[in-house]
């Protein structure tokens, strides 16, 4: 079988494969493509619907409704409380973002290895990986007539003001720059997981069971033997039968940093470790207002970057274009003020800045078994987060914007070039800052001490058998950069592993 | 909702836009909490004028110029939780809003087509 979708009722579904993978994301998908290059027979365990392209939704409505998980409202809560951004479908979190590629960098690895006992022959295994992945997936820059005016306007900004950006690698063949990469690319230029390793695991022999999130791990005394769970329909959430995937080799789970943790919770996997460990991106946007029209959802979603902070004080700056009704949402206050700053919409570029955030929280089961994350930032965090958008701020003046919007309660709405200092000096009240949490990490964290981490370096969980981790939740501390390409080779050097041990 | 976003000399506002059907369509859709969230944003909207302009009865029974004055302030209101619930309908209302073809062209964005819903469904062998 290839794929089983959705029963609504009847006899229990049981299918059995070599391996059974939990998710079909970045992590789920490239473990499973090197399990199944590998020779072995590959059982994708997925919790949302299967789409193809032609079912992509166009409205962010629509992507709400048919790609995030839970409608987008699983929210960290803090001292603020930040939604939390992942897909559900199969090929996960890669349908919706912006195909960002970027290489891990060396002083990732001599932290892990320094401060979690990861061995220093992951960094060469991983870049390698990373060498064939940039391959299969076509990692290119955005050409020039693909940009759009608003990463047009980052790049001026940026040769102008020094800022150390480039232009993105991306996993997109010949990117027309449609601006649908959030809601998720209809001309089939980005490669998305659902496009490439899936089908290539399905063509190998594998299945892919869509609309079942995976519930409990089932084993045979300690040994992984599958995992079990109900189908939830895609529109109704209505509950279906009953699933069981048997693993004949092993379990692999990569369901998120959020959900890999409350399987293992929720599987009688207790260890202080389980859950801890959760970090992120913590980001928001700044509009610079320009004379000129920009029309920011014009030319590809994200096309300009830099890294030159990503050490000290330790963010990164992108653009990103959101669907203008998500924007206009971020513009302050309601009424005929709203409709006035509406107005000027066609004048406004969103650039962002992501922090590669200190703070740890924690992911645990909360009502109703929905993910309940306690996440907030500390004091030296938010220095940086309010440093961030400074930076974000500078960039915009360079490259000639008349005024920014800073969006934040107790900051006047519009600052002209000369006051953007007041962002750096801003309140420090995580609550009067309107950000999301992209790239999440931790959760089921890597490390050479059982009891502090939940899995060792190779991906498998201590005090278990043929039960791995490949995915973000492995990672012991932030990254800095868009996870996608680490989170890939790193599971496939899990998936290598697992093979070498059956 | 309709408070938030009045029309405007160039720019129509939610009333235009189809907010009803578009609310019966989000409650038979959206998730309970997603839905509860909404519904208490509205109740606290429609609550608070007596922070927010001094009058106390329901914003639905002011007058044009304090409905107004009270949708500026309460979106800026230093209640943090009143801000995120005010917030969460703001961001209905502006989707509802900015999914309109009218409006869309008016802003120099691509118009959307039917959202398809679709997923595969039949069993592959």
């Amino acid at each position: 079988m290839r794929h089983q979708p959705f029963v609504a009722d009847g006899p229990e579904v049981v299918l059995e494969a070599d391996y059974v993978v939990v998710g079909t994301g970045a992590g789920g998908a490239s473990a499973a493509v090197t399990l199944a290059r590998g020779g072995a027979r590959v059982l994708l365990v997925e919790a949302g619907p299967w789409r193809d392209p032609d079912d992509y939704a166009h409205s962010t409505y629509g992507t709400l409704r048919d790609m995030m998980d839970d409608w987008g409202a699983t929210i960290a809560v803090g001292d603020a409380l930040w939604p939390v951004v992942q897909a559900r479908l199969v090929g996960g979190t890669t349908v919706i973002n912006s195909a960002i590629c970027v290489r891990t960098p060396g002083d990732v690895f001599a932290e892990w290895q320094r401060d979690h006992g990861v061995g220093p022959e992951l960094a060469d295994r991983m870049w390698r990986y990373q060498d064939q992945i940039e391959t299969e997936l076509c990692v290119e820059e955005t050409a020039p007539p693909s940009l759009g005016r608003s990463n047009e306007l980052a790049l001026a900004g940026d040769r102008a003001g020094a800022f150390g950006g480039h232009v993105i690698n991306r996993y997109a063949k010949g990117c027309l720059g449609s601006g649908q990469c959030l809601q998720g690319c209809r001309s089939l230029r980005k490669q998305s997981m659902n496009l490439n390793y899936i089908p290539e695991v399905v063509e190998k022999g594998g299945t892919v069971l869509s609309c079942a999130p995976a519930e409990k791990l089932l084993f045979e005394g300690r040994r992984a033997v599958g995992v079990t769970g109900h189908f939830v329909h895609p529109q109704s959430r209505k509950r279906g039968a009953s699933f069981r995937a048997r693993g004949r080799r092993g379990v692999i789970l990569a369901a998120s940093a959020v959900h890999t943790p409350l399987v293992l919770l929720r599987s009688g996997i207790r260890g202080p470790a389980v859950g801890a460990g959760f970090r992120s991106h913590p980001g928001t946007g700044v509009f610079g207002v320009y004379d000129e029209p920009v029309d920011m959802n014009r030319g590809v979603t994200q096309g300009w970057a830099s890294t030159k902070y990503r050490s000290t004080p330790g963010f990164k700056m992108e653009t990103l274009a959101i669907p203008m009704e998500m924007a206009i949402s971020r513009l302050a206050g309601g009424g005929a003020t709203l409709m006035e700053r509406i107005a000027e919409f066609r004048h406004l570029a969103m650039w962002v800045h992501a922090l590669r955030a200190r703070s740890v929280g924690r992911v645990s089961r909360g009502l109703g078994g929905r993910p309940f994350i306690r996440y907030g930032l500390d004091a030296r965090d938010m220095a940086a987060f309010r440093q961030g958008m400074y930076h974000v701020a500078q960039v915009h003046v360079a490259a000639g914007a008349k005024a920014v919007l800073p969006g934040v309660h107790g900051l006047p709405y519009k600052l002209l070039p000369d006051q953007i200092g007041l962002i750096a000096d801003g309140p420090e009240d995580p609550r009067c800052y309107v950000a999301i949490l992209s790239h999440l990490f931790g959760g089921a964290t890597m490390g050479a001490d059982p009891r502090r981490a939940v899995c060792d370096t190779r991906g498998r969980v201590y005090g278990h058998e043929r039960l791995y981790v490949a995915d973000a939740s492995m990672f012991p501390d932030n990254i800095g950069v868009n996870p996608q390409h680490s989170i890939m080779s790193l599971a496939m050097c899990v998936a290598e592993d697992a093979l070498g041990e059956s | 909702m309709c408070d938030l976003m009045p029309p405007s000399s160039t720019l129509p506002g939610l009333a235009d836009t189809g907010i009803d059907t578009f609310l019966v369509r989000l409650q038979r859709e959206t998730s309970g909490p997603t839905w509860l969230g909404l519904v208490l944003g509205a109740i606290l909207y429609a609550v608070t004028p007596v922070a927010t302009v001094g009058w106390p009865i329901p914003s639905f029974w002011l007058p044009a110029s304090a409905r107004a004055l009270h949708a500026e302030r309460a979106m800026s209101t230093r209640f943090y939780l009143l801000r995120q619930s005010l917030f969460l309908l703001k961001m209905y209302a502006c989707m509802c809003w900015g999914q309109d073809t009218r409006v869309r062209q008016l802003l120099n964005v691509a118009p959307y087509p039917e959202d398809p819903g679709s997923f595969r469904q039949g069993v592959e062998q």
